[in-house]
């Protein structure tokens, strides 16, 4: 397992405009499984273009808008680009 | 690759042979598979055009539809359109429908002889995901990039004659919506007709992540997107730049002030329009059935086959028939709502609330489709991937007031509602009735899913998350088909179901016949039926004709309007509806009306709906659960209302 940093970034933190990269998905496997058939990986690049009306973060991925409920968006771990400290 | 255990791709019982030509040969079948929103409808649509029909696979209600594509050289083709997926992990029925189909599992289909696969190139990488998995098939397949015009418009670009290299299948550049390279589709498919149907051969189980090596679930897709990526960067891929337009529009839709007031206005639009752009259709087309009613009652002589066509068929199924025109306008928005993009919207701002109840904001859409009808609406509920969630959509589907609530609403509300201005001119006492019953169905249904997701279906609250599609003009001949489609199954219905109603009702009023005479009513097999059963329901202050009304409304709701019609005046088959409210008030009072709209509005008046809740949840429990509920709440409300009022 890997050990959560208290650091962490997690997309929900992301502001608008920021395109990040994905590191870790925290979710159980049927859950994970949709995000990586639409391109959801580790490693792809993530940018938060719109909040809907009730706050949850609306994302470009992969030249894809997902709409993602904040539940989920705090379960994805991502880091800024240029940073590597993982 | 294949290995010894796969299914054969054609199995021996099912009626595999289904497809056959003329000559008694079988057709070659070319299934579409392709992700959400890449124009696999439209490109299906385009090459088949009225020459297609829409049936349930068997033992599930996903809709499979089958068309014919004639070629060039006048050689038929079968085709299928699949449902859209994002990969074959079978979490959805749609996905599970799929899979069945390209394996050759499916009764009465055999496996595919060929496969086209189209994805939409703006989003090339990610959609090319499914390319492994449906290329392990061994399928000869073509590869259409749709929308490639659009990708290169914003700036993207990509080389396909790398892309066939590398992929080893033929690609090809169409535009779905406006026809183009449909003859390069052709060319592929006379390639198919002049290779005829594959020989029966063992078909390699599909699946979503690659075989072989036992990595993580993450590095397989990994491994896959890598090698995808590769691909994409020999083929010269260059992602487009964002739609502007896109953006532009979700900044009003799903702005946090202007985003929910114009999700509001959609909404109240569709509703208001269902009923003011519908009347002078429903007129016309109730002019036609009273105007050919009255020709072929002049026309034949008086006799029982005169009283059973007018009093029977033409009143039964004419009463249906006129609410054609409402269907219509309904899957009109629908379908533009959709094929535009804004549905998806409209998903994301309902999201919130639907979370609260416990459902997926894409559960929005088969509830709202409820208002036409719970059938297409429990059918739109596949779409829902969680099972729970399904299953507590389609239990609360039939709240939705549906069309066929309305002429029972509609007659009672006249009859006992007396007109006064409430807001002026904007709103009067009939409609806000009127009004007051479709929010009494939603609210029951919105606290009935609350309660399903507490109790009987608790489980996690799905992870919801969903795709936005670029906004685009829909095209009009896809809606156009859709609609005919809808009025073929709507009349099919009315020419059954409705008339078989008709035609029994009719004749349990002729007999026992006395002296060669029909019987009065209430002597009649069918008034002795109605008196046994009173007494369920004098409480609620209805007499044995709304009785038999309530039991001739389990075949379709707005059936209980036809039979009143008929009880109430089988002495004078010439009355008009005023005369038929009339005679209710002489059989119900206030509060019993009242009592009859709270039943109507609650109970589950329908077996076409039974039945398509049975094949959905694959058994009697939900439906058996779904019918009691409803029917215990719709007599209790019922009887506190005719008490309270």
């Amino acid at each position: 397992m890997i050990a959560v940093a208290p650091t962490e970034l997690r997309l929900i933190d992301i502001p608008l405009r920021e395109v990040v990269e994905l590191v870790r998905i925290d979710l159980p496997m049927d859950q994970m499984e949709p995000l990586l058939e639409r391109g959801v990986l580790p490693g792809c690049q993530i940018c938060p273009v719109h909040r809907s009306p009730s706050g949850d973060p609306i994302v470009m991925v992969e030249g894809t808008l997902l709409a993602i409920r904040r539940e989920v968006a705090k379960c994805l771990c991502v880091r800024r680009s240029g940073s590597n400290a993982a | 690759m294949a290995n010894s255990t796969a299914p054969s791709c054609h199995p021996d019982q099912g009626g595999s042979v289904a497809l056959l030509d003329e000559n008694g040969d079988a057709k070659p079948l070319v299934a579409l598979v392709g992700p959400p929103n890449a124009g696999k409808s439209t490109l299906f649509n385009q090459l088949t055009g009225l020459r297609q029909k829409v049936a349930n696979y068997p033992g599930v209600t996903v809709e499979k539809h089958v068309g014919t594509t004639i070629l060039p050289d006048h050689r038929t083709l079968e085709l299928v359109d699949l449902p859209g997926v994002n990969g074959f992990s079978a979490r959805s029925l749609d996905e599970r429908v799929t899979r069945d189909v390209l394996e050759g599992r499916v009764e009465g289909l055999r496996a595919p002889d060929a496969l086209v696969l189209i994805v939409d190139s703006t989003r090339l990488e990610t959609q090319l995901m499914l390319v492994e998995p449906v290329l392990e098939l061994g399928i000869p397949t073509l590869l259409v990039l749709n929308m490639a015009d659009e990708l290169e418009q914003r700036g993207g670009a990509v080389r396909d004659d790398i892309l066939a290299e590398r992929l080893g299948v033929d690609v090809v550049r169409t535009n779905a919506r406006l026809g183009e390279g449909l003859d390069e589709v052709r060319h592929f498919l006379v390639g198919v007709a002049d290779r005829g149907p594959l020989p029966p051969r063992p078909c390699p189980a599909l699946s979503n992540v690659p075989r072989g090596t036992p990595l993580p679930m993450v590095d397989q897709f990994a491994v896959r997107r890598r090698h995808i990526a590769e691909i994409g960067r020999a083929a010269g891929f260059v992602p487009p730049s964002p739609s502007r337009l896109t953006e532009r529009l979700d900044s009003v839709f799903l702005h946090r002030i202007w985003g929910p007031l114009i999700f509001l206005v959609v909404v109240v639009l569709v509703f208001q329009s269902i009923f003011t752009w519908a009347s002078p259709a429903m007129d016309a087309v109730q002019g036609v059935v009273a105007w050919s009613g009255g020709w072929l009652g002049r026309l034949l002589p008086d006799s029982w086959i005169r009283s059973l066509l007018i009093d029977g068929v033409w009143a039964g199924v004419g009463s249906v028939v006129v609410f054609l025109p409402q269907i219509l306008i309904l899957f009109l928005f629908l379908g533009v709502l959709e094929d535009s993009g804004y549905m998806a919207r409209a998903a994301v701002i309902a999201d919130r609330m639907m979370y609260r109840v416990g459902l997926q904001g894409r559960a929005f859409l088969p509830l709202l489709s409820g208002y036409a009808c719970a059938i297409p609406a429990i059918l739109a509920a596949r779409t829902v991937e969680d099972e729970r969630d399904r299953l507590a959509t389609i239990f609360v589907t039939p709240f939705m007031t549906c069309s066929a609530r309305l002429p029972v609403y509609a007659l009672l509300i006249a009859a006992f509602i007396p007109e006064r201005p409430i807001l002026g001119p904007f709103l009067g006492t009939r409609a806000a009735t009127l009004l007051g019953l479709y929010a009494l169905g939603a609210l029951i249904a919105i606290a009935t899913a609350a309660v399903l997701r507490r109790t009987l279906l608790r489980g996690k609250r799905s992870s919801f998350f969903m795709e936005l599609p670029p906004y685009r003009i829909p095209s009009g001949r896809s809606i156009l088909l859709r609609l005919y489609d809808r009025s073929r199954i709507f009349l099919r219905r009315a020419g059954t179901t409705i008339l078989a109603v008709a035609v029994i009702l009719w004749a349990l009023t002729q007999v026992p016949q006395i002296n060669g005479a029909p019987p009065s009513i209430d002597d009649s097999l069918l008034g002795r039926l109605g008196q046994t059963i009173e007494p369920v329901i004098r409480p609620l202050g209805f007499d044995w004709t709304i009785g038999v009304g309530l039991i001739s409304s389990l075949a379709a709701r707005e059936v209980i309007v036809g039979t009143l019609g008929t009880l109430y005046g089988v002495e004078d088959p010439t009355q008009g509806s005023l005369q038929l409210q009339e005679a209710l008030k002489s059989h119900l009072d206030l509060g019993a009306a009242v009592g009859l709209l709270v039943f109507f509005a609650f109970a589950l008046q329908c077996t076409s709906t039974i039945a398509v809740m049975r094949r959905e949840t694959a058994g009697w429990k939900w439906p058996i659960l779904q019918f009691s509920y409803m029917l215990v709440l719709a007599y209790g409300f019922s009887f506190l209302a005719n008490w309270l009022v």
